[in-house]
């Protein structure tokens, strides 16, 4: 269902990626203020799923990462985290858990456990069979 | 709340279906036979065999009023039967699929049935007084994928479905010669047979397990993406909403009363859904009582094991408690619970019995005797 009805076309990815710039500045000076929840959080608002651009993704990609890498009280940032976050942030963890990577893998992998206590598997099964809204 | 009687029939059971006096059960074990058995004092003994498909047979009804019981299967063909002389007696219904037929049912009339197919399409067969035999006409438009469900509206025109393309629709079945046109219902336009009435894209993954409410207001279905989907007031403007819950997917469902669901699945364990005063659905427990287990095992042996391989790979993490693998689904079924069938008396409009069927072969009767108090809440 390649650009038609809901997805964003082409002209509209330059806007996006400027959004994206933008937010990455203000998670560079929220991780600056050691606030990396607060980071993650602004990187995980405004995901733009919807759009079929590899370049959009791959942006909010890099600053969700920055913000992932920087976080080290992963019970503390799940229970500031609001439940509908949950679903994106697991695409996200499965995204980084893909790099293979070592260092981002080990991240990804502690903060895999721990959301899917809380969220259960059903939260994995939302992002194994959404093929629609990737990250 | 609780269950009545459970009976492991077979390996693996793939549908089943209810006699009209609740006495007989017939299912399929996951073979290209149906197995009959009857109950009595406490032991099941098995009447009949019906052996007539050459594949499994994937769906099974049985008619409450003419007492005739349809199974449709893999082998592309559909054979009604009916008891003559104490013997079952099979009437081939010719389909016209070229690919399996994945289930059926009887409409509320039992004039008609339905029959949902991996050839993308559905077959409604009706019975032909003058040549003596069923005749199937097909709605061969808009399905993008295997039919998965079938469920009918009371007012056996209607038909919802759902299929692996993840939508879910609604059809109308309208027969001239079978079915009565209601001079004050439904304007002449939704009267044409195979007219799509609705198309519900809320789910993004395969669906399956489709259910009218009692009065027809309501739909629910489930996708494979652990969600449920209920739509209220089906029509030209309907409310739907999304249910995403925390476990494995679920296959069916039943409506309890306008208000009230229970979800079976992958958990084999089946969920209750409620809708409260302002209509909004929500999950409210699990009808086995969950033993308030430690979050580390809270999943089944065999979830654990494989989590301590995943999380093993990153060096930072501390060892899991997986000595504790206890068998905590600790329920009624082992294994995916497949098919859920009402076991109410038709004119009572809440089920207070209903009956489940699944993969490891066993078939449990639950009865809703004390849930009012128990729920705390009005179903």
């Amino acid at each position: 269902m390649a650009g038609a009805g809901g997805f964003v076309e082409a002209d509209n990815a330059e806007a996006i990626i400027a959004r994206i710039e933008t937010k990455s500045s203000k998670i560079e000076s929220l991780l600056k203020q050691y606030k990396p929840v607060e980071a993650l959080k602004t990187a995980l608002e405004g995901s733009p799923p919807k759009t079929l651009d590899e370049r959009c993704k791959s942006a909010n990609w890099i600053v969700v990462h920055r913000a992932l890498m920087a976080i080290k009280d992963i019970e503390g940032m799940l229970n500031a985290l609001d439940v509908e976050y949950y679903d994106i942030l697991m695409k996200y963890l499965y995204r980084g858990l893909s790099t293979g990577d070592r260092p981002t893998c080990d991240q990804c992998l502690k903060i895999h456990e721990k959301l899917t206590e809380r969220a259960g598997l059903g939260c994995i099964l939302r992002c194994l069979t959404d093929t629609i809204n990737t990250v | 709340m609780a269950v009545v009687d459970v009976h492991r029939f077979a390996e693996s059971i793939t549908c089943h279906a209810w006699s009209p006096d609740h006495s007989m059960v017939a299912f399929c074990p996951n073979n290209n036979e149906v197995h009959i058995y009857k109950s009595s004092q406490d032991q099941w003994e098995r009447l009949h065999v019906l052996e007539k498909h050459d594949q499994i047979v994937s769906g099974i009804d049985w008619s409450s009023k003419s007492n005739k019981i349809v199974t449709v299967s893999h082998d592309r063909n559909s054979y009604v039967w009916s008891l003559e002389g104490g013997e079952w007696v099979p009437t081939l219904v010719i389909l016209r699929l070229n690919r399996a037929a994945l289930c059926v049912q009887w409409s509320p009339k039992e004039n008609k049935f339905a029959v949902g197919s991996g050839a993308k399409t559905v077959c409604i067969c009706y019975y032909e007084q003058e040549n003596n035999w069923w005749v199937s006409k097909l709605i061969r438009k808009r399905h993008e994928s295997s039919v998965t469900n079938v469920a009918w509206h009371p007012n056996n025109i209607l038909l919802a479905t759902t299929s692996t393309d993840g939508k879910c629709r609604v059809f109308s079945t309208f027969i001239k010669g079978v079915d009565t046109k209601d001079p004050k219902a439904g304007s002449p336009a939704e009267s044409k047979f195979g007219e799509q009435i609705l198309q519900l894209d809320l789910s993004y993954s395969w669906a399956f397990g489709v259910k009218w409410s009692p009065s027809g207001n309501t739909l629910a279905y489930v996708g494979h993406s652990s969600m449920i989907y209920f739509v209220d007031d089906v029509g030209p403007s309907p409310l739907a909403q999304s249910v995403a819950f925390r476990d494995l997917p679920l296959r069916d469902v039943l409506f309890i009363s306008e208000k009230m669901v229970i979800g079976v699945g992958y958990d084999s364990n089946p969920m209750v859904f409620a809708a409260d005063d302002t209509g909004i659905w929500s999950f409210i427990r699990y009808i086995g009582e969950k033993k308030a287990v430690s979050s580390g095992s809270s999943y089944s042996s065999q979830f654990s094991e494989a989590f301590t391989k995943f999380y093993g790979q990153s060096k930072a993490t501390t060892a899991n408690e997986a000595s504790e693998s206890s068998k905590s689904r600790g329920g009624v079924h082992d294994n995916c619970i497949n098919s859920i069938v009402p076991l109410s008396k038709a004119e009572s409009p809440k089920v207070m019995r209903f009956s489940t069927s699944g993969l490891d072969g066993k078939i449990a009767i639950w009865d809703l005797e004390n849930m009012e108090e128990e729920l705390g809440h009005q179903f």
